[in-house]
């Protein structure tokens, strides 16, 4: 048993920490993600009813750093998982860990996850991998997933939008990340008599993507299908069998956001832990007083505890494992124990910390939107009442 | 990163469920009471049979008599040991005494005591706590003072773990008077039966004895049964409680595993409201929390594990895993006791109780765990303190 990573992941962290430590400071997250910030350009719906002759509006890439994406195509990131024999260097679900961690630690915004974990995920293997893949490897193109529908969960129960195929697509998808960066919606229906995943260009006739108004400086968006042609190219597998493929996205996915709450989690605990030692009341560090020093052992329970689950996780898939329990259990984990390093942290942190200027707000909703990404912890752990052998 | 079980370890564990089938844990008897930890109940007889397939001695050096196999195999065996629920309780005792002696102890101690080790014969108490020592063990005032060869020992110990049934005490005092707080503190292995050493009983809130207090007056110990050497006593101690957080809690995610496994079963075969427990969503969601926290507690441990065993710098990480250990037992035993409902509070006598009638002990004893060994409270400041670097609250 060992819980370091090897020493190419160990260079991958390093590059990573690196490279996100000169690229993506805290004040780029700031300026790219917050409320009030002058980038956060009024949104607008993209595409129209689809029909000939209406005006597109133009591409809105708020909330996105297009040069950061490019120089993590140029240490190819987005080609991580993607084969060697498509352009990708073939790594491992646990090198996309150690390397989200780092994302998470920096609050790196944007599509990563989304597009170079869980919806490569779902295109390996395919056909179709062939004719997207490699300009996702590159980061050339963007891909993003259209799931989750008016359950508001990822539950594949809750997944009904029927299609005939070859047919019209008519309907919608709620909560899809990040649509108005993407090139490709992945788009779960029912055809051929179960789950099936098609490909879609966002620029298709008949897609429309809206703007959802969030809380937070997520990119959340409702993607209207109005008699959008679909035909036998634009499925992924066969029709009727997509759900291997929708699973092992999902998976992915939901081991991701646990690996980018924990670097958040993990970078919530150093910036608590240096404010404890620096900030002076009443003539000494309140670091100093067991009120904080107790909150900040509980803070470091957490993020130890969540990375634990978190990399065994990963072994696991990584080994070719299924992993489903043991993903659960990171992600159910992580989210609860991340969220609670953060309201903890703002305990710590006092006054300042409610300010937009302070960053801990930023890895908070980070985490927040994390935690429900991919199953929330109700899902997970419905998923872990099956495995320990609740009938 | 690799989280697979060696060909070794695995070969091990499959060596030791053979043992247990062989010896089923429950003909066993018990001459100490299961304190709740994970280790089970106190058999001399079951350490015996560990003693007799030469598991107790494994991993001490050739030249102490042990095969040098690896350290995890301890972990192999008491993780297989607490799933089973066996009554190992004196083996992380006898393990810790055993590694102190062969770093630091007296000839006379490696030739007389390691070989009782050994065989399972030897068992111990620790003499740590006082009435106005707890918490501030250099509080303490149990004294040692030379005498030609031997050391006079007077004092008053409490809380020490089935003193009355163990064959040694390991007996922690002050041999002089020093600057330094923290200097001058020697130990000693005195066997039980010393003339002037007296072991009183004390009743548990269980209605159960496991504690006992011993007082010392005059008692006469060769100066060669001092462990470790004098007046340095303190940090061998400090050095060793990294260890004893981590062997005396190794088992308990095992051990807790066990609990849920059986709360699961009870959970599949009982009907409440028409509908099987585990058909309600509370309970099943509470089921499935707490197998999330007793495997995340089971890596903290391994995590520590690897550090012991790379010899790597531990400053926190047993620390933190204690107290985690402790507070998810006491919440496994608040859900257990909370699903069993009404019939929770039936014990082992009543033909009418669940799941053997234990679950009640089972939380009664867990209120114990954050206290001993080091209070949850202790154990935290530990944390912030020799872990994050947080200010020491004394200056």
């Amino acid at each position: 048993m060992n819980f370091h990573p090897s020493p190419p992941q160990q260079l991958l962290a390093a590059t990573a920490r690196q490279f996100l430590t000169a690229r993506c400071p805290i004040e780029l997250v700031q300026r790219l993600t917050n409320m009030g910030g002058p980038e956060r350009a009024p949104q607008t719906p993209l595409g129209g009813s689809g029909r000939p002759g209406k005006a597109v509006a133009p591409l809105d890439t708020s909330g996105f750093d297009a040069t950061l994406w490019r120089g993590m195509a140029e240490l190819g990131w987005q080609g991580l998982l993607v084969p060697p024999e498509l352009g990708g260097s073939g790594g491992s679900l646990l090198d996309v860990v150690v390397l989200v961690e780092e994302m998470g630690r920096a609050c790196l915004p944007g599509p990563f996850i989304t597009s170079a974990v869980a919806a490569t995920c779902a295109l390996m293997g395919d056909g179709l991998q062939k004719r997207v893949l490699p300009a996702m490897a590159d980061g050339e193109r963007i891909a993003t997933l259209a799931l989750v529908e008016e359950r508001a969960s990822f539950d594949l129960d809750a997944m009904t939008l029927a299609c005939d195929l070859p047919g019209r697509l008519t309907g919608r998808k709620l909560f899809v990340r990040d649509a108005h960066l993407a090139n490709d919606l992945i788009v779960a229906v029912r055809a051929g008599g179960d789950l099936t995943l098609l490909l879609l260009p966002t620029d298709r006739p008949g897609v429309t993507r809206v703007p959802l108004a969030t809380g937070g400086p997520e990119r959340l968006y409702e993607v209207i299908f109005d008699e959008v042609a679909i035909g036998a190219d634009d499925v992924v597998g066969l029709p009727g069998h997509g759900r291997a493929s929708l699973v092992r996205a999902l998976r992915a996915g939901a081991l991701a956001r646990a690996a980018e709450i924990v670097g958040a989690a993990q970078r919530v605990l150093e910036l608590t832990v240096e404010h404890a030692k620096t900030r002076v009341q009443g003539g000494r560090p309140i670091g100093g007083h067991q009120a904080i020093q107790h909150a900040c052992a509980d803070l470091v329970r957490d993020v130890d505890a969540s990375r634990g689950l978190l990399y065994a996780a990963a072994w696991k898939a990584a080994e070719g494992g299924s992993a489903e329990a043991d993903i659960a259990m990171a992600k159910a984990y992580a989210g609860e124990a991340g969220l609670s390093v953060a309201r903890r942290a703002h305990q710590i942190f006092g006054a300042i910390s409610y300010c937009e200027e302070h960053p801990l707000h930023l890895f908070h909703k980070r985490i927040q939107a994390a935690s429900l990404d991919f199953g929330d912890a109700d899902l997970q752990l419905e998923t872990v009442a099956r495995a320990i052998g609740l009938g | 990163m690799d989280f697979a079980w060696t060909a070794e370890e695995r070969a091990f564990a499959e060596d030791v469920r053979r043992f247990l089938r062989a010896h089923p844990p429950e003909r066993f008897p018990a001459d100490g009471v299961d304190a709740g930890y994970g280790s089970g109940a106190h058999s001399r007889e079951f350490l015996a049979a560990l003693a007799a397939e030469g598991w107790l001695s494994m991993c001490w050096p050739k030249a102490h008599g042990g095969a040098e196999r690896p350290m995890f195999l301890k972990l192999v065996l008491m993780e297989e040991l607490a799933l089973a629920g066996a009554p190992f309780g004196p083996l992380p005792g006898c393990w810790q005494t055993a590694d102190a002696i062969i770093e630091y102890g007296t000839e006379r101690l490696r030739r007389e005591i390691l070989p009782e080790i050994a065989r399972g014969v030897a068992t111990f108490w620790q003499g740590y706590s006082e009435p106005d020592a707890g918490s501030d063990l250099l509080a303490l005032k149990t004294t040692a003072r030379r005498d030609g060869d031997h050391w006079i020992l007077r004092g008053h110990k409490i809380w020490s773990s089935h003193a009355g049934i163990s064959r040694h005490g390991l007996v922690f005092t002050r041999t002089s008077q020093e600057a330094r707080r923290s200097r001058g503190f020697s130990m000693f292995v005195v066997a039980n039966g010393t003339p002037g050493m007296d072991i009183r009983p004390i009743r548990s809130l269980t209605g159960e004895v496991y504690h006992y207090e011993v007082f010392l007056d005059d008692v006469r110990v060769p100066a060669d049964l001092m462990l470790g050497p004098e007046g340095e006593g303190f940090i061998a101690l400090l050095n060793g409680l990294d260890s004893d957080r981590f062997w005396g809690r190794f088992y308990k995610a095992p051990a807790l595993e066990r609990v849920l496994r059986q709360l699961v079963d009870y959970a599949n075969t009982t009907f409440s409201d028409g509908r099987r427990l585990a058909d309600h969503a509370v309970v099943r969601r509470r089921l499935a929390h707490m197998a999330t926290e007793i495997a995340a507690l089971r890596f903290m441990f391994y995590r520590a594990a690897c550090l012991i065993r790379d010899g790597g710098p531990i400053t926190y990480e047993t620390a933190v895993a204690k107290v985690m250990a402790d507070e998810t037992g006491q919440r496994l035993a608040q859900l257990g006791m909370d699903v069993l409902g009404l019939w929770g509070s039936l014990g082992e006598g009543s033909p009418w109780a669940k799941l053997g009638g234990r679950m009640s002990g089972t939380y009664l004893t867990s209120l114990g765990h954050t206290i001993a060994g080091g209070t949850a409270e202790i154990l935290r400041t530990t944390v912030a303190v020799r872990g994050l670097g947080l200010p020491s609250g004394r200056g």
